[in-house]
């Protein structure tokens, strides 16, 4: 049991982002702010979101790539655009280790 | 529907926690769950009724008074379904008393606002859980169930609510009990209370309902996981006590009562409204016009009384040898048959009548 917050590493994994959704053993749920929580059915372990990372959940729910989801983050914080891709980028990276992400 | 006993309470005998008073918020339900003990007609065949606060206000302020009752749990039916649910936080928090919740998680998120603004007084919320996987839940409570609750144990735990899981043990669920613990253990369950299933017809009895010999090896099994795991573990409903010296449960135990959708005071959660049941015998007053003071009286008379019959009945068969089958060994089994709640037990046979002897 336990809360895990997401490590913030990078590894080329996130070459294939692209091709990434969240996985259906994975339970996200809204919080009032703009944050989240993921529980991983697999490993019954819960995940806290920040709003950024919520940000890029919900993209990735909507079929949306590296790029479009980095506009979107753009378009709702006073963020470059270089800067929000790499925070994308280190986010998917997270996910991907934790394994809450599946081929599409 | 499931009920909520003991949460935090030791339930060793003589010793069932603080005073507390069940309330049934509404009659109705939105899941239709096949092993239900709570009236099919009540829950989805009648017209919606719900708990009036005011009623709720009277009755808490009396029982506080009266029985030293300090603890509030909502049943149903589904009590989340009561239309201003927030307002019967409210109430028991402005009476000075903490209150809890059985629910089925699937409104988990409409009431939200309502719990963070009474988590003060909420000491914790109990989630019916019907197998730790989306297909073995939702194949008992439909499709969503499962991710719903999910959802509802992430909003408890982020928000440092306690939440306990109610797992009945049917036949099927009899080997799962450890992965259960497991599973209500990582994400963070304060308590697992198993329930047995209460027999409302021959079909469930020979479906779900578990044997003698079964209950025993559950019995078992439950207090290994409750020395193994921090949480508390524990049987709440159903389960075999041939103790002749102390009460058996807490509503004998004079410790907790119920108020069913209707404003009635009765013996016990699991006995009111009770699937085929012929008779009433449990309850004991209407406080829609009756003070609680009076009924309360009552009801103190119905439990002594009760607990005298079965200590009698299993004293008669101590002393013939005869080891208490389940509807004398269990204590809420015995309650059950002797208010006439499982008439289909006594009922005939239907009787057989050949195809080529019936009269056209």
């Amino acid at each position: 049991m336990g809360q895990t917050a997401l490590r913030i590493t990078r590894t080329d994994k996130i070459m294939n982002s692209n091709n990434l959704i969240p996985g259906k053993h994975v339970v996200v749920t809204d919080f009032d702010g703009g944050e989240g929580i993921l529980v991983d059915l697999n490993t019954k372990k819960y995940f806290q979101l920040n709003e950024t990372a919520m940000v890029v959940w919900k993209g990735l729910e909507q079929g949306k790539n590296v790029g479009q989801i980095a506009d979107d983050i753009v378009a709702r914080y006073e963020v470059a655009l270089d800067n929000a891709t790499r925070s994308v980028e280190r986010i998917l990276d997270n996910f991907q280790n934790y394994k809450l992400l599946t081929a599409k | 529907m499931q009920t909520d006993a003991t949460f935090s309470d030791d339930g060793a005998p003589g010793r069932y926690g603080p005073q507390r008073l069940s309330v049934e918020l509404a009659n109705i339900c939105n899941l239709h769950c096949s092993y239900c003990f709570r009236s099919e007609e009540n829950l989805y065949n009648s017209r919606a009724e719900f708990f009036p606060v005011e009623l709720l206000r009277r009755v808490i302020g009396e029982a506080r008074d009266v029985a030293n009752v300090t603890k509030i749990n909502f049943t149903g039916g589904e009590p989340t379904l009561h239309p201003d649910f927030a307002a019967t936080l409210e109430t028991v928090a402005g009476a000075g008393m903490t209150s809890s919740f059985v629910t089925n998680g699937w409104h988990f998120e409409r009431v939200w606002p309502a719990i963070v603004a009474n988590r003060h007084s909420i000491s914790h919320v109990a989630f019916s859980l019907d197998g730790i996987t989306r297909e073995t839940h939702d194949r008992w409570r439909g499709n969503g169930s499962f991710d719903r609750l999910v959802r509802a144990f992430s909003r408890c735990y982020m928000s440092d609510l306690p939440f306990a899981l109610k797992v009945t043990v049917r036949r099927d669920l009899m080997d799962q009990l450890e992965q259960i613990a497991m599973f209500a253990a990582r994400l963070g369950a304060a308590a697992l209370n198993f329930v047995h299933v209460m027999p409302t017809s021959t079909a469930v009895a020979d479906e779900s309902s578990l044997s003698l010999d079964e209950q025993r090896i559950v019995e078992e099994e439950v207090a290994i996981l409750a020395r193994i795991f921090k949480m508390s573990i524990g049987v709440d409903v159903g389960y075999y006590n041939i103790d002749e010296e102390n009460a058996p449960c807490s509503p004998l135990a004079g410790t907790s009562m119920n108020v069913d959708y209707r404003g009635r005071l009765s013996l016990c959660c699991n006995l009111s409204g009770f699937r085929g049941a012929d008779e009433e015998a449990d309850v004991v007053a209407d406080l829609n016009v009756e003070p609680f003071a009076s009924a309360f009286a009552k009801l103190k008379e119905l439990a002594s009384l009760q607990l005298q019959n079965r200590k009698a009945a299993l004293a008669a068969l101590r002393a013939q040898g005869v080891k208490p089958d389940l509807f004398t060994g269990s204590p809420c089994l015995f309650c059950l048959q002797s208010f006439g709640k499982v008439p289909w037990r006594s009922a005939p046979e239907p009787e057989l009548v050949s195809i080529r002897g019936r009269r056209q």
